[in-house]
């Protein structure tokens, strides 16, 4: 597996308004490879094998805010099988604001080849992005792999 | 409705002349019985639940007069046992669900279920799923059964269920042999894992015609029939087996198989045309078998292979072996080379003393400007030469992952040859 | 970002999520409204859902598309227009035996 968390380049482009730069990490429970579709926000209780909501068509990009882990003490799913069920009903790939939750980090590290991305992102970035969230404003957001550093020349 | 209170008893009239009901609500109450007598005067009655109570028995003919009921719900009660009788009556009964309850013993009174299509038992402590089973039960779409210390199942348990779509069976210890699966011949998913069963027999795909996906992980099995006669059959997961060798015939024909997983296993031969016919195939997973080589005809549809822990396989792969690699594991670094994972190393080492630009150092502003898609029907504000780069790179470029990943200590070239 | 006091019946809620849990007795329903989607506490399931309570949580689930109302998601109370109730289901056309009531539009058993 990846040593260093592979970075991931967000680019979020709110209608009628200035496009946003972010960053992110790839978890590994996914396959590192860009994506791109609408943003949608999932509340993190509608990612469980009872709720069978409406799903939006196929194509976009679900952005979901993790809660401190003692506010949902029983989850209906690991975070793996919530990130494997959002692909599943459509999603490209899938944002997981773990700013109130860092141990999500270690959720979502064991490999298990998700073909949808699943990006990390916590902090500034992650204020910035639910900020278009919460103004409710449609956007369209594209993610693409960072290069990793060259390795330092040891001639 | 009377959801929701505290209600521990329903007085013997409590619903009479109610001739027309038809959906009563008793869930989240305090019951501890089935409320039998007050239940005899609902001919109507089409749905009932009885869920989220403390009822710890089902006596015999506790519903016998309900014939129109349709659904029953008790889940989440602590029911441990059922008369022998008592669902006799529900002849229009489709949706059963016991689930989370403490059931001991497979809930053997369904037989006289003739209508039902969906049935839950899931979380309790059934410890064995008998012969015949669901002879009663011909109807049969889906059951759920997970959570429960299963350790037997009976060879014909699951026999002539024509409409079940789904069979899911973990951690049966006691499974020693493949079910006997006649008369099931709707079965699209089959998971049978953790168990014992050691050899899969030769007609099992005739009685499988519209198998999707087979699950046989942390088994026994040693050798493979041929699957040819599993004509849909989709993802294969084998791994954690006793597998030694795949044979020309093994996959032969099945033109929809999309992934097989054949890790962890004894693999050391592979016959060179056991992939030949997969047209469909891009996930291979060969992790931790005795591979020396491995036949690439057929593999050129592959965006996933995983290779590691075979050391006896040193061949390099070509690029154009695998057009469309995206994740490539492989036992050695110098495999990854040929995908360009080493591709500043390679500069280094092709062109001595070339100006060597790591990525850093390349204009960010048209990395990042790179980024957007050329819709059509994109109606977001761009300004005009964001539009035209956007034309000029109208695909995302997808990478390739490849591990282990050469570096310094893991150089391009094959140190051993 | 945790809001100090929730809104309608509910029980745990954030800024961006909405309702995070419920007050005793009460449902658990996600609302989608454009790109957001929180949580809210409902005495009573919408139209067009139906509840199920479990132990941890009262929660609401959608009808399927031919159904109005419905005690389960396979056991439809009324259909929407179009369609015969019979036995819980939504048919275009009554079965073989039985005719259709425009007026309650349900499927009857024939009466001679």
């Amino acid at each position: 597996g990846r040593s260093a968390a592979q970075k991931a380049v967000i680019r979020v482009i709110p209608l009628k308004v200035e496009p946003i730069l972010l960053e992110g990490e790839f978890a590994d429970v996914a396959e590192v490879t860009p994506a791109e579709g609408k943003l949608l926000q999932s509340h993190p209780l509608s990612l469980c094998n009872t709720s069978e909501d409406e799903h939006p068509e196929s194509g976009f990009i679900t952005i979901v805010k993790l809660e401190q882990p003692d506010r949902d003490p029983n989850p209906c799913l690991s975070l793996a099988n919530k990130a494997k069920l959002a692909g599943e009903r459509g999603a490209r790939a899938i944002l997981f604001d773990i700013t109130d939750d860092e141990s999500a980090a270690d959720q979502l590290r064991k490999p298990r080849g998700l073909s949808q991305p699943v990006v990390l992102i916590r902090g500034h970035d992650a204020e910035l992005l639910m900020g278009v969230v919460n103004k409710n404003r449609e956007a369209h957001v594209k993610i693409e792999v960072k290069e990793p550093p060259a390795w330092p020349d040891y001639d | 409705r009377l959801d929701a209170n505290l209600i521990s008893v329903v007085p013997e009239k409590s619903f009479e002349g109610l001739l027309s009901l038809r959906h009563l609500w008793l869930d989240d109450n305090a019951l501890t019985e089935i409320p039998v007598q007050a239940l005899n005067h609902l001919p109507a009655l089409q749905a009932m639940t009885l869920a989220l109570n403390q009822i710890w028995h089902i006596p015999d003919y506790a519903f016998q007069n309900l014939s129109s009921l349709v659904v029953l719900h008790l889940h989440n009660n602590r029911i441990q046992s059922l008369g022998a009788n008592s669902f006799d009556g529900l002849h229009s009964l489709e949706t059963l669900d016991l689930n989370y309850n403490e059931l001991l013993e497979f809930p053997g009174a369904i037989r006289t279920l003739g209508r039902l299509l969906e049935l839950g038992f899931h979380n309790n402590n059934i410890k064995a799923i008998p012969e015949n089973a669901f002879v009663g039960n011909p109807l049969l779409q889906t059951i759920h059964f997970y959570d429960n210390p299963i350790q037997f199942v009976g060879q014909s348990a699951f026999q002539y269920l024509p409409k079940l779509h789904t069979l899911s069976l973990n951690g049966a210890t006691d499974i020693r042999e493949f079910p006997d699966l006649k008369g099931t011949t709707s079965l699209e998913v089959l998971t049978l894992t953790r168990a014992g069963i050691h050899l899969l027999p030769r007609g099992m795909c005739q009685q499988l015609p519209s198998l999707r996906v087979l699950e046989l992980s942390h088994n026994q099995i040693e050798d493979l029939p041929s699957f040819h006669r599993c004509q849909r059959l989709e993802e294969l997961g084998l791994q954690h087996n006793r597998i030694h060798e795949i044979r020309a015939d093994t996959f032969v024909q099945l033109v929809a198989l999309r992934s097989i997983d054949l890790s962890w296993n004894y693999i050391q031969f592979i016959h060179p045309e056991a992939f030949v016919t997969l047209h469909s195939l891009t996930k291979l997973d060969l992790t931790d078998n005795q591979l020396i080589t491995l036949p690439l005809d057929g593999l050129g549809g592959l965006t996933h292979l995983k290779l590691q822990g075979n050391a006896a396989l040193s061949q390099p792969f070509a690029k154009d072996s695998f057009p469309k690699m995206r994740v490539l594991e492989v036992p050695y670094a110098y495999q990854c080379c040929a995908y360009g994972s080493c591709s500043n190393f390679f500069k280094k080492s092709n062109q001595w003393g070339a100006e060597d630009l790591s990525p850093e150092e390349e204009d960010p502003h048209k990395r990042t400007m790179e980024l957007f898609p050329g819709h059509a029907d994109n109606h977001y504000d761009l300004d005009a030469d964001d539009i035209q780069l956007d034309l000029e790179e109208s695909k995302l470029h997808p990478t390739i992952q490849c591990t282990p990943n050469p570096g310094p200590f893991k150089p391009c070239d094959h140190l051993f040859e | 970002n945790v809001s100090q006091g929730c809104q309608g019946g509910c029980a745990t809620c954030s800024d961006y999520n909405g309702c995070l849990s419920c007050k005793p007795r009460l449902f658990f329903v996600l609302e989608r409204i454009g790109m957001k989607q929180i949580g809210v506490c409902l005495s009573s399931c919408p139209s067009g859902y139906y509840g199920t309570r479990y132990p941890d949580i009262n929660k609401c689930a959608k009808c399927k598309a031919d159904c109005d109302t419905c005690f389960t998601r396979n056991f439809c109370t009324k259909c929407k227009s179009g369609f015969y109730l019979y036995s819980g289901k939504c048919l275009e056309k009554c079965p073989g035996g039985l005719e259709a009531n425009n007026h309650t539009m349900e499927c009857t058993s024939i009466v001679h």
